[in-house]
């Protein structure tokens, strides 16, 4: 087994966790600031699951030295972490529904993340782990594939803003 | 306070909760910036960051560091006497597109010529929107969503580069909010430049310009060296688009970094002011 492989996996999961949580966090401080307070505290919910997560990883992890990295050379497949919100996907205005896709495809984003060392990397340890990942990250998904069909059906039309910002100046 | 530990980038961030619209490019930016800071092990109580008027320049009341929220246009001019005061600080301007090369325009290109110390970062969403929404100088003169320039403001928009180099900057580069660990990368080669460096950030702004959520279609990563002549780079700077981010030009200047010759004692000044003012 090669343990410098496992921590360099162990660092990118807890990087992942974190930025997940972080971001979460942040986007329900925005959304409640703005008064969407029902995609406010679906995003909170989502940084609780993002902080139980990263619990789990930082266990597995705990007593190891994992490898420091800066922000900018962790190996992403995109620009940020895989569960991580993009901030330009948001509107203050966004429904529910929207919010809960965004997380959706943070949720798959992640799983493939985790599969892709699941079933390729040389390490027999690092297969196994990333295996169990990836299997929470498809049950996260499922949980909310579940409440996406149980919520009601939202017109397009609920980004119309009453007050707009855009006023005659 | 105590920095001996290594901190994390939640340690920089203040208790101060941003009040942005959801899907503002700033976020990006203040992400980046405390990314930078705990890479670098920036020191929060040698670290200052100075701001303007805007949307943006409300950024270092989010920071765990020093601020100063500054006037309109003026951060520039706050943070050189602060640098040249206190050199062992590590400076950090910071404002939006009005607030930097309109209002503050003069005080950009005279930084760029002056070549001190420190970093100035313009995030630039081409629109005034603290004020709802105008025409700034970076808006695209096609632009017709505020009612005061209904069909555009119809001027060509300023090129941040391109003024940066003829002004004399030695350092300049380009980040994309969209991107918070490239931009992290970017203000952390800034701040270890010896020299001005400016980073051009370009920040979406969700509510004006929702239209700029497609710049992540258009942003790429400039995968050659920085230019180090400045004629090539001004070739480069007059016919890109403006959508190419990284270090996009670095040369190596002599510092100027005038020294105080001793920190003036604030009670005489304002004795002194007071003075001044005496019938």
């Amino acid at each position: 087994m090669s343990d410098a492989a496992l921590l360099d996996f162990l660092a990118h999961s807890t990087e992942l966790e974190r930025e997940a949580g972080e971001r979460y966090t942040e986007l329900a401080e925005s959304l409640r600031t703005h008064n969407n307070l029902e995609v406010a505290d679906f995003f909170a919910r989502m940084a609780e699951e993002s902080a139980n997560h990263l619990a789990e990883v930082s266990a597995i992890a705990d007593g190891r030295a994992l490898p420091s990295i800066a922000p900018w050379d962790f190996e992403w497949p995109d620009a940020e972490a895989p569960e991580t919100l993009s901030y330009e996907t948001l509107h203050y205005r966004m429904t529910l529904r929207e919010a809960m896709l965004l997380a959706l495809g943070n949720e798959h984003a992640a799983e493939r993340f985790y599969r892709r060392y699941a079933e390729g990397d040389e390490d027999e340890t690092v297969r196994r782990v990333a295996a169990v990942f990836a299997s929470e990250e498809r049950s996260h998904a499922q949980r909310l594939e579940r409440a996406l069909e149980a919520l009601p059906e939202v017109s397009t039309l609920a980004r119309i803003d009453d007050d707009p910002p855009q006023m005659p100046e | 306070m105590n920095d001996a530990i290594v901190l994390k980038p939640r340690d920089y961030k203040s208790g101060v909760k941003p009040i942005w619209c959801p899907g503002c490019g700033h976020y990006s930016v203040l992400n980046a910036i405390t990314k930078a800071a705990a890479a670098a092990c920036l020191s929060r109580d040698d670290t200052v960051l100075v701001s303007g008027i805007g949307c943006s320049s409300r950024l270092p009341a989010y920071v765990d560091s020093y601020g100063f929220h500054g006037v309109h246009g003026r951060g520039l001019a706050v943070a050189q006497g602060l640098k040249v005061a206190r050199p062992e600080l590590t400076v950090i301007a910071l404002g939006g597109d009005g607030d930097g090369f309109s209002i503050g325009g003069n005080h950009f290109m005279h930084a760029c010529r002056r070549n001190i110390d420190l970093t100035y970062i313009a995030m630039d969403n081409e629109v005034y929107g603290m004020t709802k929404g105008q025409a700034s100088p970076t808006t695209p003169l096609d632009w017709d969503r505020s009612k005061l320039t209904p069909h555009g403001p119809g001027v060509r928009p300023f090129k941040p580069a391109a003024v940066a180099l003829a002004a004399g900057a030695p350092w300049i580069a380009r980040g994309y909010s969209g991107n918070p660990n490239q931009i992290a990368r970017l203000i952390a080669e800034a701040i270890a430049y010896p020299g001005f460096s400016f980073l051009h950030v370009l920040t979406q702004c969700i509510t004006y310009c929702p239209e700029q959520t497609d710049w992540k279609s258009v942003v790429r990563e400039l995968d050659d060296e920085p230019l180090g002549n400045a004629d090539e780079a001004a070739a480069r700077f007059f016919a890109e688009d403006g959508f190419q981010t990284g270090v996009l030009y670095r040369r190596e200047s002599a510092l100027a970094q005038p020294v105080a010759s001793s920190p003036a004692d604030p009670e005489s000044v304002f004795a002194d002011l007071q003075g001044a003012f005496q019938p």
